[in-house]
C-alpha cells in the first residue's frame, strides 16, 4: 500500500528551479532513504509534504488522500536546522509537541515520560533544555518527533552529532517503527545507514529525480556484472568469465562475460570441479552510486 | 480552516511560559513595589513639611493704625472647604483629610509694643516673623513684613492669614454677621450642571469632567500598554524561536494563522494577566477613592465601561496581529523593534490628538477617527464617556463591525508576513521577496 505519493511536483524560487516535476511513491511500512546533495531540492520536497510551502504545481497524496492540514497529526517531522527552547525545561518542550500533534497534556506527558527512560535520560525530564549536551538534546528532539507515534515520519539526518552508541540506539528505533508497520523518511548523507537501514530510495540531484527503487534493485542496477568467489584452490577457466583477479589468498573477484547469469557461473564452477566456500555478486556500494550519479550531472 | 485545539495548546504553551519567566515576575508583581517605594520616598518630604505647617505657627503684629484692636493672641477662621466636598470627603470616611486641610491653616498672631520687642522675639525664635500695618494703612495698603533670615517657605502662607485676619476685622463693625460672611466667603457652596448638546442636564464640575476624562484616558492608557508589552513578548518569542530553529517543527504541525493566533491568545493573556495584577493592587491600594466618586453624585460613564472590554480585545487582536506579522520580518530583535513601532505609534495616534479630541468630541475629526481601524477603539470609549447621548447606536454597532473585519484582515495579513518572517532566516526579506511568498 502506498502511504504517499509525489505526484510531478514542481517548485521554483525565482530563477532557481528547486524541483523538477518531481513523482514517486513511498510505499507504507519502509524505512525510506531520500538521498541527494546539498542543495539538491529534498528540503523543499520535504518542506511542501508538511505545507510549510506550497508547490508551484503538482499533488502530494498521503494516507491515499489529496493532503490536507489535518493529515499534518499523523506525521513526524525532524528537521535538518533544528531546536528546543532552551530555557524551557525537557517535559515542557515534549509536551508542548505532543499536543501540536493532538495529544492531550495527560497523555502527552505520560509518553514524552516514556520516551525519556526508552533513550535511558530519566533524569533529564526537569531539566532546563540549556543544560543538556549536544547529544542528549538530539535525543530529546528525535524523542518530542517520535512520541506522538506518527504514521509517516520524516527524519532529517537524525543521527549527526551522536556517538556510534547512540547512533545504534536511533537506529533500532527506526527498525521498531518499521517493525509496527510505521513509515519513515530518512534524509541523510550516511550512505552505510542507506544500505543497512532503508527498504527502498530516490535520489534527487538538482531538483530532479535521478535513482529510485528497492535499495537492493538499484545497487544490483548500478553494479558491474561482477562476483565474489572464496574458492579452497585454483579456480578451473569457465566461458562465463571474462577475466578474474584474486585479491587475496582464495578470493576472487570474476568479471562476467557479456550477459552471463552469476547463476549460470555457479554452475559452470562447481561442475568443473571448483570447491566455493562463498558466492555473491558485487553489488555497487551506495556511495559509489551516489558519487556517480551527482558526478554525471556535473559533467 | 483555523484549528482551535491547536491555538489552544499553542496560547497554552506561551501563556505558561511567558508567566513562569522571572523577569515577566518581577516586572508584574515588582513594579507596584518599586511604585510604592517611590511614592513613599517623594512623600516624606512632603508628609514632614505638613506635618510642620500643622505645628502652631505664631507671627508678631505691630498695629500702628489700631484697626485690629488685637487684645492677645489671635487666630483667623480657617478657610472653609467647599460644602460638596467637605460631604464628600465625610462621606468616604475621610475625616482626617478635613481635619488635615484644616491644621495645615494654623496660625497665631499676637500683638507687640513695638519693633524692637519683636525683632527680640524673632532673634529668640519665639514667633517667627512679625508684620507691620503702618498708622497710614487704610490710605495705603501697605503692610510691611519682617521673618528670622532662616529659610522659611511658609511666609506667603502666614501672609494669606494674615489678610484673612486683616479683611476680618475691617468688615467686622460695617456689616451684620450675614453680610460680613458672605463678604468674607461669597460662594459657599456651589454645584455645577453640565447641559449636553441633547439638552440633557447632567451632573457637571471639575469632578465630573475628570471621571468623564479618566475613563477613556485610562483605557487608552492600559490600551496601549498591554499593546507594546505584549508585542514585546511575541517579537522576543518569535525572534527566539527563529534563533532556535523551532520554527519549522511549529510550521509542520500549525499553520501561521494558527500560530500568529496562539502566541496572540496565549501572550496577550499573559500581557493581560499583568495589567490585571496591576489594577487589582491599584484598586486595593485606593479603595477610599471607590466611596469617594460614588458620593460625589458624578455620573459615571457606564457605558463606557461596557464597551471597554470588547473594543479593548478587538483592538488587540489588530494590532498584536500587525505588530507580530510585521515585527517577524526583522532578523534580529532590534530589526524587529524598529519595524513593529511604527504601529505603536499609530496606536498611540488618539493620545496624542487628546486635546483637540476632548474639545470637540463629536467633531469631524473624532467622527471620521471613530470609523478608521487603528483608532475606532479609543475613540468610542472617549465620545461614550464624553457624551453618550451624542453617539449613536449604529456608530457603536458599525466600528464594532469595523473593528471585527479589520482585526479577522489584520490576522490573515499578519499570518502571511509570521510566515514570510518565520521562513526567512539571516537578512530580512525584500519587499518583492515578502510578496512572493506571501501568495503561498
Amino acid at each position: 500500500m502506498i502511504i504517499l505519493s509525489f505526484d510531478h511536483l514542481s517548485k521554483r524560487y525565482g530563477q532557481t528551479t528547486a524541483l523538477d516535476d518531481v513523482s514517486f511513491d513511498v510505499p507504507n511500512g519502509e524505512i525510506f532513504g531520500l538521498l541527494g546533495p546539498n542543495g539538491a531540492g529534498k528540503s523543499t520536497l520535504i518542506r511542501i509534504l508538511m505545507d510549510i510551502i506550497r508547490a508551484d504545481s503538482g499533488e502530494v497524496r498521503v494516507f491515499g488522500e489529496s493532503r490536507r492540514r489535518d493529515h499534518l497529526d499523523r506525521l513526524g517531522y525532524l528537521p535538518e536546522e533544528r531546536g528546543l527552547y532552551t530555557k524551557q525545561t525537557v517535559i515542557d518542550v515534549m509536551m508542548y509537541f505532543g499536543s501540536l500533534k493532538g495529544l492531550d497534556r495527560a497523555d502527552a506527558r505520560r509518553r514524552a515520560l516514556e520516551w525519556l527512560e526508552k533513550l535511558e535520560l530519566p533524569q533529564v525530564a526537569t531539566w532546563k533544555i540549556d543544560r543538556l549536551s549536544k547529544g542528549m538534546g538530539q535525543k530529546v528532539q528525535i524523542a518530542s518527533v517520535l512520541l506522538s507515534d506518527p504514521e509517516l515520519c520524516v527524519l532529517d539526518e537524525p543521527t549527526t552529532g551522536l556517538d556510534p552508541v547512540n547512533v545504534r540506539l536511533v537506529q533500532d528505533l527506526l527498525i521498531e517503527r518499521r517493525s509496527h508497520g510505521r513509515t519513515t523518511i530518512l534524509s541523510t548523507h550516511h550512505m552505510n545507514q542507506v544500505e543497512t537501514l532503508c527498504d527502498r530510495v530516490a535520489l534527487i540531484n538538482k531538483g530532479r529525480l535521478m535513482v529510485y527503487g528497492e535499495v537492493d534493485e538499484v545497487r544490483r542496477r548500478y553494479s558491474l556484472p561482477e562476483v565474489f568467489v572464496r574458492a579452497h584452490g585454483p579456480l578451473p577457466p569457465v566461458p562465463q568469465v571474462a577475466s578474474a583477479t584474486e585479491s587475496e589468498a582464495g578470493t576472487w573477484r570474476l568479471r562476467l562475460a557479456d550477459g552471463a547469469p552469476p547463476a549460470d557461473v555457479l554452475t559452470a564452477l562447481v561442475s568443473r570441479g571448483a570447491v566455493i566456500d562463498r558466492f555473491e555478486p558485487a553489488l555497487a556500494p551506495m556511495e559509489d552510486i551516489f558519487l556517480r550519479v551527482v558526478g554525471e550531472a556535473h559533467v | 480552516m483555523i484549528r482551535w485545539t491547536k491555538i489552544k495548546a499553542i496560547a497554552t504553551f506561551e501563556f505558561l511560559a511567558a508567566v513562569k519567566r522571572p523577569g515577566y515576575l518581577i516586572t508584574t508583581f515588582g513594579m507596584p513595589l518599586f511604585m510604592a517605594i517611590y511614592a513613599g520616598v517623594v512623600a516624606l518630604p512632603a508628609y514632614y513639611a505638613q506635618k510642620k505647617d500643622a505645628e502652631l505657627s505664631v507671627w508678631g503684629v505691630i498695629d500702628e493704625s489700631s484697626l485690629l484692636a488685637l487684645k492677645g493672641d489671635a487666630e483667623p477662621s480657617a478657610d472653609r472647604l467647599p460644602e460638596t466636598l467637605r460631604k464628600t470627603l465625610d462621606a468616604a470616611g475621610q475625616r482626617g483629610a478635613i481635619a488635615r486641610a484644616i491644621a495645615s491653616e494654623h496660625f497665631v498672631f499676637r500683638p507687640f509694643e513695638d519693633e524692637a520687642a519683636a525683632r527680640a522675639a524673632i532673634a529668640a525664635r519665639s514667633v517667627k516673623g512679625y508684620f507691620v500695618v503702618p498708622r497710614e494703612y487704610l490710605a495705603t495698603g501697605q503692610v510691611n513684613n519682617f521673618q528670622a533670615d532662616d529659610i522659611n517657605l511658609s511666609s506667603s502662607d502666614a501672609r494669606r492669614a494674615f489678610e484673612r485676619l486683616l479683611r476680618e476685622r475691617l468688615v467686622a463693625g460695617l456689616a451684620d454677621g450675614r453680610v460680613a460672611a458672605r463678604i468674607l466667603n461669597p460662594i459657599q457652596a456651589n454645584r455645577s450642571f453640565d447641559v449636553t448638546k441633547t439638552g440633557e442636564v447632567r451632573e457637571g464640575g471639575r469632578a465630573a469632567s475628570a471621571v468623564r476624562i479618566v475613563v477613556p484616558l485610562a483605557f487608552m492608557v492600559l490600551f496601549l500598554m498591554s499593546v507594546l508589552m505584549t508585542s514585546g513578548y511575541l517579537i522576543q518569542g518569535t525572534a527566539t524561536e527563529k534563533e532556535n530553529k523551532v520554527v519549522e517543527v511549529l510550521l509542520a504541525s500549525a499553520n501561521p494563522d494558527e500560530i500568529l493566533g496562539g502566541k496572540l491568545l496565549g501572550l496577550g493573556g499573559a500581557g493581560l494577566l499583568q495589567v490585571g495584577v496591576w489594577l487589582s493592587i491599584l484598586t486595593v491600594a485606593g479603595l477610599g477613592i471607590v466611596p469617594l466618586i460614588l458620593s460625589s453624585r458624578v455620573e459615571f460613564p457606564w457605558i463606557s465601561l461596557v464597551l471597554a472590554v470588547p473594543l479593548f480585545l478587538l483592538g488587540f487582536l489588530f494590532f498584536g496581529s500587525l505588530m507580530l506579522g510585521t515585527g517577524s520580518l526583522g532578523s534580529n530583535m532590534r530589526e524587529s523593534q524598529q519595524l513593529a513601532m511604527m504601529w505603536s505609534l499609530t496606536a498611540a495616534l488618539p493620545m496624542m490628538m487628546m486635546g483637540l479630541l476632548i474639545r470637540d468630541p463629536h467633531g469631524v475629526a473624532s467622527r471620521v477617527m471613530t470609523w478608521i481601524p487603528i483608532t475606532a477603539a479609543p475613540l468610542v470609549m472617549l465620545r461614550a464617556s464624553l457624551d453618550p447621548g451624542y453617539l449613536a447606536w449604529w456608530e457603536i454597532l458599525g466600528t464594532f463591525v469595523v473593528l471585527a473585519a479589520s482585526s479577522w484582515i489584520a490576522l490573515r495579513i499578519g499570518g502571511r508576513l509570521f510566515r514570510v518572517g518565520l521562513l526567512s532566516s539571516g537578512s530580512r526579506p525584500s519587499f518583492r521577496e515578502i510578496i512572493r511568498q506571501a501568495r503561498l
